[in-house]
This record gives structure tokens, sequence and C-alpha cells, in this order.
């Protein structure tokens, strides 16, 4: 304790040492002030609240700045419902002791939970209206807000003590005492709840002692017949029927089928409808989706069958390289034979026709235009025409020298087929062509001479041997095939005779059935030719 | 029996948030140990 004028700490003497001055009113306004808190703490401790309060407030009358008194005073506040009493009381006794003070902490608390402290000034708020409601005589607006008040906020003593006042004005006695018990639960010696429950109490045990009617304060009882009883509550005249008819088990029954058919008839208008446009435009989006997969997939077909198109022509081209490769006349067997000639050249240097047949074989695998279908190496052309230039010019020199020799022989077969080969080997020797036509005519067949002197005669026609060809083919040929048709009557040989279109084409405007001239010679065109 | 009427003069409007300020302000109220300072003071100031 410290004086009061000096604010030094005091002794146990009846004055300050420091000052002087008496300080026994002021011990004992000290003590006074601790007393009625001793006895509001204690009333607290017994849920005395209302008590306690009253307590609490006379220590604080005392001395103001008893902080435990103020602290304590907010708890009970608190308690009773009035949060925001509280908080007033703790925030004052924090402004008189800052340090070291509890109120800290119920500061603290009420402030971690806004939410709360919003829920009880809200129930507070709602108090307050339904006491203007009251003032306004609305009580049953009151109760009904005084209702809400009491389950937002359990512990609003005065909300308890109004709403069991206004119960007792309305005649629910019943309402009144448990409303109020449950209010002394909280508080229980408030003066005002004991008073009103006495109240609530009596007039229920005078209403029930008298069963037949009997007035009430503030409502009233009638029997008005044997279905019902009619009574007053406040300006309101209660009628309640004693016996409700119950319900019979074909009306439930209905109930529940009329509530079917309402709620399937809700699901067919309501619910069905919803869903199946739903259920339509998912379709839609997965058609389009389908589609334009379908549509991307078709093009990607397309191109596929387009690169399958270019590569089956590729594969056959290829094909067909490799068979030809591999095949007759491909590269192998070409390079084959060329090697077989050469080797056979080498071998036998004098032996040309052997050298010369070999090289046939390859300008029989030539195509009609005589020219390689594959295009061969440079060393192999160069080879090539070394053979042929060297082996073929003498290849047909011997064949023609063994053609002539067998000719003189009148071995005429072998004379064809010697002058044959060397016709082939040499082409633009017109004495082998004009001695194989002859020949053939010597042999009788006058057609293969015709042909031939034919040939003579319209592509050599700076030949030594034209006109002795010319001669045969105006005269001779005809001559002969007569001959040889009354000779050898029954020929098989029916296409003896010369075809005459030949013979126009060799020579335009000459008369082929003039005069019988004498057949010449041709052994005389080849003495004059002087080669043989 | 109860009067209502003044039953319901009894109770006064509890305290919101909004109210706490005022209240708080109003409540530094002169105790009894203010009293006897006074008292004191104007006993020394007569004496003088």
């Amino acid at each position: 304790m410290r004086c009061f004028n000096c604010g030094a700490v005091l002794s146990g003497n009846d004055f300050c040492t420091n000052c002087g001055t008496d300080i026994r009113i002021y011990r004992r306004i000290m003590r006074l002030s601790n007393m009625y808190y001793n006895d509001g703490l204690k009333k607290a401790q017994v849920r005395d609240l209302s008590g306690a309060v009253e307590s609490l407030r006379q220590s604080l009358k005392c001395n103001r700045n008893n902080i435990d008194a103020r602290n304590l005073l907010g708890l009970v506040y608190f308690e009773m419902g009035e949060a925001v009493a509280a908080l007033s009381e703790w925030v004052i006794s924090k402004n008189i002791k800052p340090d070291r003070n509890v109120a800290d902490d119920f500061i603290e608390e009420i402030q971690s939970n806004p939410t709360r402290l919003t829920g009880i000034n809200q129930s507070l708020m709602k108090y307050n209206q339904a006491l203007a409601y009251c003032h306004q005589e609305s009580y049953d607006l009151a109760i009904i807000q005084l209702k809400k008040v009491l389950q937002m906020n359990s512990n609003l003593i005065v909300a308890y003590q109004l709403l069991g006042l206004l119960y007792l004005h309305t005649g629910e006695f019943g309402r009144a005492r448990k409303t109020l018990e449950n209010g002394r639960k909280i508080d229980k010696n408030n003066t005002l709840i004991l008073s009103y429950l006495r109240e609530a109490e009596a007039a229920l045990e005078e209403r029930d002692g008298n069963a037949l009617p009997s007035s009430r304060r503030g409502g009233s009882h009638t029997r008005a017949s044997s279905e019902s009883i009619v009574y007053q509550s406040g300006n309101e005249t209660i009628i309640q029927p004693l016996n409700t008819p119950e319900r019979g088990g074909s009306s439930t029954f209905l109930n529940i089928l009329i509530g079917l058919a309402v709620g399937i008839a809700l699901m067919w208008f309501l619910v069905l409808p919803a869903r199946i446009r739903s259920s339509a435009a998912e379709n839609s989006d997965e058609m389009v989706q389908v589609s334009n997969e379908l549509t991307a997939k078709s093009a990607d077909i397309d191109e596929l069958n387009k690169k399958i198109s270019s590569l089956s022509v590729e594969n056959r081209d290829l094909r067909d390289r490799v068979e030809a490769l591999s095949g007759g006349g491909s590269f192998v067997e070409t390079y084959d034979i060329l090697a077989k000639a050469a080797l056979n050249y080498i071998e036998h240097p004098d032996d040309v026709i052997a050298t010369s047949n070999i090289l046939e074989e390859l300008v029989q695998g030539k195509n009609e235009e005589g020219e390689e279908e594959i295009a061969y190496s440079d060393a192999f052309n160069a080879l090539y025409g070394y053979l042929n230039s060297n082996v073929s010019k003498k290849a047909a020199e011997e064949y023609t020298q063994k053609g002539m020799a067998a000719y003189e022989g009148d071995n005429y077969n072998e004379a064809i087929t010697n002058l044959q080969n060397s016709y082939n080997i040499d082409p633009t020797n017109d004495k082998v062509l004009y001695y194989l036509a002859s020949s053939y005519r010597n042999l009788g067949d006058s057609d293969k001479a015709t042909e031939l002197y034919s040939s003579l005669v319209n592509n050599f026609p700076d030949s030594e041997f034209l006109d002795s060809a010319k001669t045969y083919l105006r005269n001779g040929a005809e001559n002969e095939a007569n001959d040889q048709n009354n000779n050898n009557a029954g020929n098989q040989n029916t296409g003896t005779t010369p075809a005459p279109t030949t013979t126009e084409q060799i020579l335009p405007g000459t008369d082929l059935t003039g005069g019988q001239a004498a057949t010449p010679d041709p052994l005389m065109g080849i003495g004059a030719a002087g080669d043989i | 029996m109860l009067d209502f009427e003044e039953e319901l003069k009894k109770f006064h409007p509890s305290l919101e948030v909004e109210d706490a300020e005022t209240y708080i302000h109003h409540t530094d109220v002169i105790d009894v140990v203010d009293l006897m300072i006074q008292l004191t003071e104007a006993s020394r100031i007569y004496e003088e």
C-alpha cells in the first residue's frame, strides 16, 4: 500500500513515515474495498453472479483502482453474457495497470475469436430490439427475438429475465418457469429471476388446483364444448381442440401416392428435359469431334495410299531392273560372253570364226533397235569394239572365201551357209549378197533369190552386179518359176512366183511379161568383177 | 402479483460494442478515496 498523498510505501504506523499524513481512514477504505472484493469473489464462486456484481461494484466505489475487483467484475459480466461490459472493465483495468495484468489474457482471448465477439454483439443488439418491442407492446415479436438471442448467447441473464417476464405476462406460466429455471442455472441468486419464478410457480399451482374454469392473471380458460377448450392469452382468444381426429391408414397411403405422383411429375417436366438437353449437347459435341477426327484420318489414308502407289511403282521398276540385271542378257552374262570371246581370241587368234560366233551372242542380246538395254562400261565397249573390228572382219573374209569355194564347187548349201554368215557380219558386201542370191537361185529357191536380188538392186545402186540382178528379176525369175512349175508338178512350194509388187517397186514401168530373153550367166558378172 | 409495466422499467438496453468507448470514458467516477483526499485537502486549507 502506498500513501495517497506522497506515494511512499506505508509501514504499520497510522501515518505516513515520509510525509506524516494520517492514513487511518485511508487504510479503512482500502480494507472495505478488499472486503467487498472478497464478498464478490465468494458469491461468484457459488454462481451468485448478480450478488457478486453488487459486491464488486461496492468494492470499486471504495477504490476504483482495485484491479482484482475490476478484473473479477469483467469475468462475472462475461459469464452473464454481457461481453461488451466485461471487455470495458478489462480495458479500464489495463489502463490503470498496464503491466502484469491478467486482463491482458482476457482481452486477448476475446479478440482472438472475432466471430464469437460478433455473434455476442449481435445477440445484444437483438436483445435491445426485443426490449424495444416490449415498449411497443409487440410481445410476440419480442418473444421471438428473445428466443433467437438465447440461441446465440445462452448466458445472457437479462434475456432470460425478460423472456420469463413476457411469458408470465402472456399467461404461459409453464414456459416462463422453464425459461427462468434455465436462467437460474447460470445465476443462482438473481433476485428478478427468483421473484418471477415464484410468480410462475404460484400461477401454475393455482391453475392446476382448479380443474374447472378459473381466472388467471393475463389469461382465462373456458371449456367451450366437449371438443375444445377456450382460453384468453393476452388479447387473443385461444380455442384448443381436445380430440384431434386420427388420420386413417388409407389417407396416409393416399398422401404417399399423391407425393409420388407429384415427384414423378416434377422429374418428368423439370429434371428429364434438362438432362435430355444436356445429353443432346454432349452428343453433338462428340459428333463434331468424331467427324473432325474422321476427316483427319481420311486425309491421312489418302496420303498413305498415294505413298503406297508411288512405292509400288518404284518397287516394280526396281524389280524389273533386278530381273534385267540377273536374267538373260544381264550384265553378268554379257560380261561373261565378252570374256569368253576375248579368251578365245587370245588362245586361238586364227580361229576368228569361233570368236565371231561368241560375239554374235552379244549381238543377239541387243534390243530391236540394236541398242543395248543396259549401259555398259567404257572398258566393255572398248574391248567389244576391238574384238568386233578385228575378228568380225577376218571372220567375214573367211566365210566369204569358204562360201565362194563352195559355190564354185556347186555346193550351194554350204555356199549359202558361209555367205549368209559373211553377210550377217558385213551386210555392206554386195558381192556376198549377189552370190548368196545366186546360190538360192541355183538351188531352185527363186523366192529367196528374188528377195536377195531385190535387196541388192535397192541397197546397192552402184554395184557391179546390178545389171545381172535386174536381168534376173526381169526375165529369169519368171521363166525359172514356170520351168519349175512345169518340171515339178505338184511341188509343195506354192509361193515361188515372185511378187510383182516387189518388182514394180524395184523397176517402175518395167514390163515383166515381155519377151523371153536369155538368162544371163551370173558367173559372167563374177568373172568381170575379177574378185574370185 | 407483478406489475408488468413496473417490472419492464427495470430492464435497460445492454451495452453494445459501439457503446463501449463511451462507457469506458464515463466510468472514471470519483471513488471514496478521492472524496477523502478532497476532504483532507479542504481541512488543511481551513486550518491554515
